[in-house]
């Protein structure tokens, strides 16, 4: 009669340990504010003048590093798991099959649950901003920019996200003022 | 009397199959039976599909019938009530045994694979995570920006549709049609602070 138990027991053990194995196995795609920007091709790899890829350790020493002089800032950060950013300059080049990669990108994002937050489209320029939420939780924001013979820009930020406080650092933080980020390949780019 | 010439509808035909197949049924079904294979091929080939499973079930080889299943069986044919065995604690030692293994396989596995992925990264230095918090500042900067400058044309196009049109459509309109047009109706805009 004690046998039922012990087994029971053993199970309930061994499908703990498979859960909390299954939790620490957690990948940055299969979250839900995770976008695949490599697979959605929307820009040339080569032709990058601004990529940033920031993932989850790496952010949190961000934030460790800054907790003391930009507490704000470092609050942000602890709270994501990845940013990622790819700048495609425009000058020269056909804005008309960027576009279009842009509206299936957005095609992409509504399809798999993403909920637009900003849709401008004024005088050839074209700005989204989609957030995806589970619950009352933000837990992913993409901004997809087209600026004909400027740039197109798209940015994934990927963890618990408070826009408010987001655009209160962005607002805060002035691009000129930033010093030159990497591109791909060792270029960089000039501050504006 | 049925004949030969009655049609036979597909779902009447598939019913025969097997029992045609067994070479069970009566001559003048078995007739009629052809007779619809012959106009229909989806039926002809069901059976042709049918025959061939059947032939390859007879080349299978026979496995020998467990003794105690066939004790079973012929205690049930007596009349005997016979109760299921039940496995005993070796065997239930054993299945929970290749349980276990099996999760810790799998749990063990894929957590090695996590461990694997995450140990060659060495610690980044402060080089490193100062380029990051720029690499940050930048996105969060750009994001900024760009909010802000669509943040500015939602607010001019909510101006002029609403605001500067109208108003000027009104001035238009008290100076008895002095100014006219969208481009005079624009003019004022100009002069918003």
């Amino acid at each position: 009669m004690m046998r039922k138990p012990i087994v029971t027991a053993v199970l309930g053990a061994l499908l703990l340990f498979l859960a909390v194995a299954a939790g620490r196995a957690q990948k940055l795609e299969s979250l839900p504010g995770y976008v695949p920007i490599e697979e959605l091709n929307l820009f040339p790899p080569d032709k990058l003048s601004v990529e940033v890829n920031l993932d989850g350790p790496l952010l949190h020493m961000v934030a460790a590093a800054t907790k003391g002089d930009d507490p704000e800032f470092s609050a942000v950060m602890a709270g994501l798991k990845s940013i990622k950013v790819q700048v495609y300059p425009l000058k020269g080049v056909d804005a008309g099959a960027v576009k279009g990669k842009i509206g299936r990108a957005v095609h992409w994002l509504e399809g798999h649950g993403w909920q637009s937050s900003i849709r401008v489209k004024e005088k050839g320029d074209e700005t989204y901003i989609y957030l995806k939420q589970t619950g009352d939780r933000i837990e992913g924001l993409t901004l997809l920019s087209l600026n004909p013979g400027d740039e197109a820009v798209i940015i994934n930020i990927v963890g618990r996200i408070d826009p408010a406080e987001i655009g209160r650092l962005g607002k805060n933080l002035d691009l000129p003022q930033l010093q030159k980020i990497p591109a791909r390949g060792g270029g960089a780019r000039k501050p504006e | 009397m049925t004949r030969l010439n009655e049609p036979m509808v597909c779902e009447g035909a598939l019913d025969l199959l097997e029992t045609y197949l067994d070479g069970d049924l009566p001559r003048e079904a078995a007739d009629r039976f052809r007779f619809h294979l012959e106009g229909c091929r989806a039926c002809a080939a069901e059976l042709a599909l049918a025959g061939r499973i059947q032939r390859e079930l007879r080349v299978l080889p026979q496995p020998d019938c467990p003794p105690e299943v066939i004790e079973r069986v012929v205690r049930t044919g007596r009349g005997e009530v016979v109760p299921f065995p039940s496995r005993s604690r070796a065997a239930r030692l054993r299945i929970a045994a290749a349980a276990a293994a099996l999760a810790l396989a799998v749990g063990g596995g894929s957590l090695f694979i996590h461990l694997q992925r995450d140990q060659p990264r060495p610690e980044p230095s402060r080089a490193e995570i100062a380029q990051a918090t720029r690499q940050a500042r930048f996105a969060l900067a750009y994001l900024g920006k760009v909010t802000r400058k669509a943040g500015l044309g939602v607010r001019d196009e909510v101006l002029e549709k609403r605001l500067v049109i109208p108003a000027a459509r009104s001035v238009s309109r008290s100076l008895g049609g002095a100014l006219s047009g969208p481009s005079a109706a624009a003019e004022p805009r100009k002069e918003l602070p």
